[in-house]
């Protein structure tokens, strides 16, 4: 895995985001950068913003790919407060206008643009690991 | 992020270029929202060269067209290119939003 540790990480969402979409293991495929891009910079901004109080803390941000299955995977870890973003209920995006809350919409986006998405609590730390197939 | 505004009697008329994301996404909302300002009600926005936007952005998509709803105006906007206009698609957006 292709990682780097960033702390502090108050305002660094897109210096976070740049690190990761540069890595060699993200595909060249606009389409798909797109929806990776959009994953990363919610999911981080998500630690950036909520993880830590005063945003005083670190996150880990890495990327795998498999050469076989051709899956890719990026991970972020925090030690921040314990937060599962996938028990957020999905909004209702059919309600109108008025009715319509503000908000909610990054994990949903996230959960909607990868492939898998999985959330544990391991070692005191939170683990959020996104997977998506990158065969083009 | 460039945002060109052009205040007609009728509608106001907007062009995007560039990224709405976290680093511009406070500017953007003070920029929007001072489209408010006065009695519009129209707001018409081309986002041929609006090449991204995070949630953030929607966000504020969402509370302009609750303003200009509440004002009996609508939002339209106009030229997405299929990714940003995907995003509008899965968020429910394209249904609250005049998309053209």
């Amino acid at each position: 895995m292709i990682k780097k540790r960033f702390n502090p990480i108050t305002d660094k969402t897109s210096e976070i985001v740049a690190f990761l979409m540069t890595s060699p293991d993200i595909p060249t495929d606009a389409g798909l950068r797109f929806k990776i891009e959009i994953s990363v910079e919610e999911a981080v901004e998500n630690v950036v913003r909520y993880a830590y109080e005063g945003g005083i803390g670190w996150l880990e941000a890495g990327t795998s790919l498999d050469n076989d299955s051709l899956m890719l995977t990026i991970e972020l870890r925090d030690a921040g407060v314990p937060f599962n973003p996938l028990e957020m209920p999905d909004p209702d995006i059919t309600l109108s206008v008025k009715e319509r809350e503000i908000g909610g919409l990054g994990i949903f986006l996230c959960k909607k643009m990868m492939d898998n998405i999985e959330y544990k609590y391991e070692n005191g730390n939170n683990v959020l690991i996104m997977k998506k197939k990158v065969n083009e | 992020m460039e945002i060109k505004i052009n205040k007609l009697p009728d509608k106001t008329y907007v062009t995007l270029n560039g990224r709405i994301d976290s680093t511009n996404a406070d500017q953007f909302q003070n920029d929007i929202f001072a489209l408010l300002e006065g009695d519009c009600k129209f707001v018409d926005i081309d986002c041929s060269e609006m090449s991204y936007t995070s949630s953030q952005g929607l966000r504020v998509f969402l509370l302009l067209q609750k303003s200009l709803i509440e004002r009996h105006g609508n939002l339209v906007m106009r030229n997405m290119n299929p990714h940003v206009k995907e995003v509008f698609d899965i968020t429910g957006f394209s249904n609250i939003i005049t998309i053209l």
